[in-house]
C-alpha cells in the first residue's frame, strides 16, 4: 500500500495504550449489550469476560505482533524515503550539471590520484612480505667504520652456535646465471646464492619439488638450482616435469631439484637460486677480513625482538673480544627485514602521499565552496520545503543523500582514473623501487578509497545543511534575503576556504619547486664523462670455459677491436663498469716505499680496470702523464691510472707520476698493481650528488676480469648499432648472453631515476593543485560579483568608473590570495625541513622558490579574478538597480 | 499454552474473519458478533483468538486496520480487506471448499 502522507510511527507505550483501548472497547461493547438484554452489569461482565477467553495472552501476542509491524513500517519508510531521496537528488543534480560534472571530475581527481598513491605506497611500503610470520624475520647488518653491512662466511657459523633466540640464520648473495636452452638464446639471469636452510626460514613450501637439503651447500654436493615460478613459466613452459631435468648454467650442469612459488624476488628479484658452497678456506678465521654476504635470521616465535636485537649485538662483543683486529670498530644489529628493504624510501614515499593528500583536501574545499554556493542558491527551496511541513533533519538528510551521491559517483569515476593512474605511475617508477611492480589495487586500497568517500560525501552534506538550517529560513523565503546575516557569513566560509586553499597549493608548490630545483641542480652536475652517443652492454664469461687469463684476455682484444671496426663506432672499449652502473669494488693499497701500516689502517679506493680507449670513448680528459696503451700488456710493466681526487687525497704534496701501488687483490698469485702514468679527470662513478670515488685504474690487459662491459661512442645514435654490437658478441661465442644493453644517457638517467620520479610526482601534484586553487579563486570572486551587481550598479551611478570596479575586484582576488600566500609560506618553511634530506644543492629554505611561488600565484590570482572583474565593471547601473 | 487453539481452528479462524470482513470495514466487536451469528453458536468461538487473528492477518498485509468512531461514537480499531486479504480469502474459500466435498463424499451412503 502506498501512503501519501507519513503517519508518525507508534512508540511503544502508544501500542500499549492502543492494546488497552480496542480490548476494552470489545468488553464495553458486549458488556453493553448483555445489560441491554436484561442481564445485570456484573453478571454481564462476567460473561463478556468469559466469552473473551485468555485475554492477558492476547494483549501480549497482539502487543507484540503490533512491535513488529511498527518495526516493518519504519523500516519500509526508511526504504521509501531513501528511495525518493536518491531519485530527487538524481534529478536535482542532472538538473544542474555544470555542478555535477565539475564536482563529480573534482572528487574523481582527488580521490583517484590519492588511491593510485596509496596503492603504491601499500605495496612498496605497508603490504606485508610474501613470508609466513615474516616480523620474525630480521637482517644481520656489520657496520665497520661506518660503512657496509655485509658479513663473512664465519659470521654465520659463530651466530648459528651462539645465538639463543633465533631459529636460524642464512647467508645470501647476488648470483648471476648464463642460462643456455637448446633453440633458444642464452639468457643472462639474476639470482641469488643462499644457504641450504634458506627456504626453510622463509617457511616456503615449494610449488614443485623440494628446496635445498641439508649439505648440498657443501663444495663436494651435487650442482642444485631452484628455478623461480615466473622463470618456469616463461622459459619452460610450466611444466613440473623440469623438475630432477639438469640445465646448463655458467657452462655447468646443474640439477633442477625445485620450483620456488611466484613472489618470492626476495632477494634481489631473484629468478633462481642455487646454493652457497663454501671452501674449508672459506669458513676458517682467515676470511674473517672479506665481507660481502648478506645475513638472515628467523626470530624464535615468542621471542621478543628487542630481547633477540639485544643478543645479536652481544654475540658481536664476544667476538671481538675472540679476534679483535677483525671486528675493530664493527658493529651488529638486527633489523626488521621489511624495514631494512623499505630503507630510505619511507620519507620520499610518505611525502608524495602528504602531497596527494593535500590534493585530496584543496579538491575537497572546491567542492565544499560550489556547494555553499549552491546552498545559498536554494535557500528558497529549503525554506519551501520546511514550510511544507519537511523537518530539519529531512532536509539535512536529502543534502547528505545529495553529497553522498556526489562523492560515490566521484570515488567510482576515481578508481578508474587510479587504475590508469597507477599504469602510468609503476611505469615511470625507478626500476629499483621495491615490489613497485606487484602494487596494485587492492581491497585495503579500495576501503581507504570507500572510507573517504564516505567523509567526504558527509561532510559536505553536513556543511551545507548546517550553514543553511542555522540562517532564519522563513526570512529567507520572506526576502530572497540580500545582503542577510547568513548570507554574510557564507561568504565568510567561502572566502576562508579558498584561502586556505591557496595555502594549500603553496606548501604544494615550494616542495614541488623545491625538488625540481634540486633535480636541475642534479642534472647540472658534470659528471666528468660525455654521456651522448655512447652505446654500452655487458657479457659475464662463465670461470669454467674462461678458467685462465690469457683466454678472457684474448677474448677481450678480440670483442673490441671487432666492436671498433663496425661502421658507425668511432671508439670502443672495455672495462669492468661504467659510470652509474651501480657498481663499484673497493680495495685496500699500499704505496711502495712508504711508511709500512697496520692492514686495518690501509686506505681503500675504488677499483677499475679498463682498455686503453675507455677515456677516449667517455670523454674523460687526460690531465697528466699518458693514458694506457697496447702496448701494456701481461710481460709489460704494470701500470696505473688514478684520478683527480686519488691525488688530492692520497698525494697532495707530492708527484703521483712514477709512484707504484699494490693493491689488495692477488691474481694467479700475482699482486695488483702498477706505476702511476696518467692522472686523468674526476668521474662520478656512483651517483651525480655523490662525492667522487678516489679511483684508481688499472690496464684491462694487465688486470682482465669476466665481467666486462663493451663501450662504443658512435656517430649516429647509439641505438643503432645495438644488433651489431650483439652481433659481434654472438660471433664470438653463441653462449654468451648479453645483458643491460643501454645507452650511457640511459644510464644516467636511471641513476637520477628516484629524484625524477619524486619531482614529477610533486611537480603534478602542484600543478593539479594550482589549477583546483585558481578555479576555486574565479568561482567565489565570480560569484561575489553576481551577489554585488546591486551594489556595483549603485557604485557605477554614483560615478565609479569600469577601472576602478574591475581593480576593486581583482583587489579583493589578490588580498584573499596573500593570506592564503602568506600563511602557505609560513607552512612551507617547517615542511621543506621534512624534504631537507632529498634535496641536493637547494636550501630547504631556497629564497627563489619561495618568491617564485609567491609571485606566480599572485599572478594566478590576478587572472583568475581578471574574468569577473571585468564583468563587474561592464554592470550597467540601470539593469543592476531595476533588477530587484 | 493449553488453550491455544489447534491449527486447523487457527486457520479456519483467518478464513472466517477474512470472510466478515468482506462485508466491508468493521472493528473486532463486530467481526466476533458476526461471526458468532452465522455459526448459530455450533462452533465455540473465543475472543482472545480472534483478536490475534485480526492481528496476524494485519501482520500478513491480508487486512489494513485505522482508528475511527463507532457506531456509539467510542473511538475503536477498524478493519478492512487489503487486495490481498481478499486474494487469501478467495484461495482459502476455494481450499475449504474442496476440503469439505472431499469429507462429503466420503460420508455420503454409496
Amino acid at each position: 500500500m502506498r501512503r501519501f502522507f507519513q503517519l508518525p510511527w507508534r512508540t511503544r507505550q502508544q501500542i500499549r495504550a492502543d492494546v488497552d483501548d480496542e480490548l476494552s472497547f470489545h468488553l464495553d461493547m458486549r458488556i453493553d449489550a448483555l445489560v441491554a438484554s436484561g442481564m445485570s452489569r456484573d453478571a454481564a461482565r462476567a460473561q463478556a469476560i468469559r466469552e473473551f477467553g485468555d485475554i492477558d495472552d492476547a494483549r501480549r501476542y497482539i502487543r507484540a505482533v503490533d512491535h513488529d509491524i511498527e518495526a516493518a513500517r519504519r523500516r519500509s519508510d526508511y526504504m521509501n524515503d531513501l528511495r525518493s531521496d536518491i531519485v530527487y537528488a538524481v534529478r536535482k543534480l542532472r538538473g544542474s550539471p555544470m555542478f555535477t560534472l565539475t564536482a563529480v571530475l573534482t572528487l574523481a581527481l582527488g580521490i583517484g590520484a590519492n588511491t593510485a598513491i596509496f596503492s603504491v605506497v601499500n605495496g612498496v611500503l605497508l603490504k606485508p612480505l610474501p613470508f609466513p610470520q615474516q616480523d620474525r624475520l630480521v637482517r644481520i647488518q656489520f657496520r665497520q667504520q661506518g660503512h657496509g653491512d655485509a658479513s663473512t662466511p664465519p659470521d654465520l657459523a659463530d651466530f648459528r652456535t651462539r645465538a639463543r633466540g633465533f631459529d636460524g640464520f642464512s647467508h645470501f648473495e647476488g648470483y648471476t646465471a648464463n642460462l643456455v636452452r637448446e633453440h633458444a638464446e642464452p639468457e643472462r639471469l639474476v639470482g641469488a646464492e643462499v644457504s641450504a636452510n634458506w627456504f626453510s626460514l622463509l617457511r616456503v613450501r615449494p610449488l614443485h619439488g623440494r628446496f635445498f637439503s641439508v649439505g648440498e651447500d657443501s663444495p663436494s654436493a651435487p650442482q642444485v638450482v631452484v628455478l623461480s615460478e615466473p622463470l618456469w613459466r616463461r622459459d619452460f613452459a610450466a611444466d613440473p616435469a623440469i623438475v630432477g631435468k639438469q640445465l646448463q648454467i655458467n657452462a655447468q650442469l646443474m640439477t633442477v631439484v625445485g620450483i620456488a612459488p611466484d613472489g618470492q624476488g626476495y632477494p634481489m628479484s631473484a629468478e633462481l637460486w642455487v646454493p652457497t658452497r663454501f671452501s674449508a678456506r672459506d669458513l676458517s678465521d682467515a676470511t674473517r677480513g672479506a665481507r660481502w654476504l648478506g645475513m638472515l635470521g628467523r626470530v624464535k616465535d615468542g621471542m621478543p625482538l628487542e630481547t633477540a636485537k639485544a643478543e645479536v649485538e652481544g654475540i658481536e662483543k664476544q667476538m671481538e673480544g675472540l679476534f679483535p683486529e677483525q671486528f675493530k670498530e664493527r658493529r651488529a644489529r638486527a633489523i626488521q627485514l621489511q624495514t631494512a628493504i623499505v630503507g630510505d624510501l619511507q620519507r620520499p614515499l610518505y611525502v608524495i602521499m602528504a602531497a596527494v593528500a593535500v590534493v585530496l583536501l584543496i579538491a575537497c574545499a572546491n567542492v565544499a565552496n560550489l556547494m555553499l554556493v549552491r546552498a545559498t542558491a536554494r535557500e528558497s527551496e529549503m525554506a519551501i520545503r520546511t514550510a511544507l511541513g519537511a523537518g530539519r533533519s529531512r532536509l539535512v538528510r536529502q543534502l547528505v543523500t545529495e553529497s553522498m551521491l556526489l562523492s560515490i559517483v566521484g570515488a567510482a569515476a576515481g578508481v578508474a582514473f587510479a587504475k590508469w593512474g597507477m599504469g602510468v605511475l609503476i611505469a615511470m617508477a625507478p626500476a629499483d623501487l621495491p615490489r613497485v611492480k606487484t602494487a596494485a589495487i587492492d581491497g585495503t586500497a579500495l576501503a581507504v578509497t570507500a572510507g573517504a568517500a564516505l567523509v567526504i560525501g558527509l561532510l559536505f552534506g553536513v556543511l551545507p545543511a548546517v550553514q543553511t538550517s542555522a540562517g532564519d529560513l522563513a526570512n529567507a523565503l520572506r526576502a530572497g534575503a540580500r545582503g542577510a546575516r547568513t548570507r554574510r557569513q557564507a561568504n565568510r566560509t567561502k572566502r576562508f576556504i579558498v584561502a586556505a586553499e591557496v595555502a594549500l597549493a603553496v606548501t604544494l608548490l615550494t616542495g614541488a619547486g623545491l625538488l625540481i630545483r634540486s633535480f636541475r641542480e642534479l642534472m647540472a652536475v658534470n659528471p666528468g664523462f660525455q654521456p651522448d652517443h655512447i652505446m654500452t652492454m655487458r657479457v659475464l664469461l662463465p670461470g669454467k670455459t674462461y678458467d685462465t687469463l690469457p683466454k678472457i684476455a684474448s677474448f677481450a682484444r678480440q670483442l673490441e677491436s671487432r666492436a671498433a671496426a663496425l661502421p658507425g663506432v668511432r671508439a670502443a672499449a672495455l672495462g669492468n663498469a661504467v659510470p652509474l652502473d651501480g657498481t663499484s669494488f673497493w680495495l685496500t693499497f699500499v704505496v711502495r716505499g712508504s711508511a709500512p701500516v697496520r692492514p686495518s689502517d690501509q686506505p681503500s679506493a675504488s677499483i677499475r680496470t679498463v682498455t686503453p680507449n675507455y677515456f677516449t670513448v667517455l670523454g674523460t680528459p687526460l690531465l697528466r702523464g699518458r693514458a694506457f696503451a697496447a702496448d701494456d700488456r701481461v710481460n709489460a710493466p704494470r701500470v696505473a691510472i688514478v684520478n683527480q681526487t686519488f691525488v688530492k687525497r692520497f698525494m697532495a704534496n707530492e708527484d703521483p707520476i712514477g709512484k707504484y701501488v699494490e693493491i689488495g687483490w692477488t691474481i694467479d698469485g700475482v699482486r695488483q698493481g702498477g706505476q702511476i702514468v696518467g692522472v686523468v679527470g674526476d668521474v662520478r662513478d656512483d651517483a651525480l650528488n655523490a662525492d667522487v670515488d678516489p679511483t684508481f685504474y688499472l690496464p684491462f690487459d694487465q688486470t682482465p676480469v669476466e665481467g666486462i662491459v663493451i663501450t662504443a661512442r658512435t656517430a649516429a645514435p647509439p641505438a643503432s648499432i645495438t644488433s651489431a654490437l650483439r652481433g659481434v658478441v654472438r660471433d664470438l661465442d653463441p653462449t654468451l648472453p648479453v645483458y643491460d644493453v643501454q645507452t650511457m644517457e640511459q644510464h644516467v638517467a636511471a641513476s637520477v631515476s628516484r629524484q625524477r620520479f619524486y619531482a614529477t610526482l610533486l611537480g603534478v601534484f602542484a600543478t593539479v593543485a594550482l589549477v583546483l586553487a585558481a578555479v576555486g579563486l574565479y568561482g567565489v570572486i565570480a560569484y561575489a560579483v553576481s551577489q554585488r551587481t546591486h551594489e556595483l550598479g549603485v557604485r557605477v551611478a554614483l560615478g565609479a568608473t569600469g577601472t576602478r570596479i574591475s581593480r576593486m575586484v581583482i583587489g579583493e582576488g589578490v588580498i584573499l590570495t596573500a593570506a592564503g600566500v602568506l600563511v602557505g609560506l609560513v607552512a612551507s618553511l617547517g615542511g621543506a625541513r621534512i624534504i631537507a634530506k632529498l634535496l641536493y644543492n637547494v636550501k630547504s629554505s631556497d629564497p627563489v622558490t619561495f618568491v617564485g611561488v609567491a609571485l606566480l600565484l599572485g599572478v594566478v590570482a590576478a587572472c583568475a579574478s581578471y574574468i569577473p572583474a571585468r564583468r563587474a565593471a561592464r554592470v550597467d547601473p540601470l539593469v543592476a538597480m531595476r533588477g530587484d | 499454552m493449553a488453550s491455544e487453539p489447534m491449527d486447523l481452528l487457527q486457520g479456519t479462524l483467518d478464513v472466517l474473519v477474512l470472510r466478515a470482513l468482506r462485508l466491508g470495514p468493521m472493528h473486532g466487536y463486530a467481526v466476533s458478533r458476526w461471526i458468532r451469528e452465522r455459526t448459530d453458536g455450533v462452533l465455540e468461538i473465543e475472543d482472545a483468538p480472534l483478536y490475534k487473528a485480526l492481528h496476524r492477518l494485519e501482520q500478513a498485509g491480508h487486512v489494513a486496520a485505522e482508528w475511527g468512531f463507532s457506531e456509539n461514537n467510542r473511538r475503536a480499531r477498524f478493519y478492512r480487506l487489503t487486495p490481498d486479504g481478499r486474494r487469501q480469502l478467495k484461495d482459502e474459500e476455494a481450499a475449504w471448499r474442496r476440503y469439505a466435498a472431499a469429507v462429503f463424499k466420503v460420508l455420503e451412503p454409496a
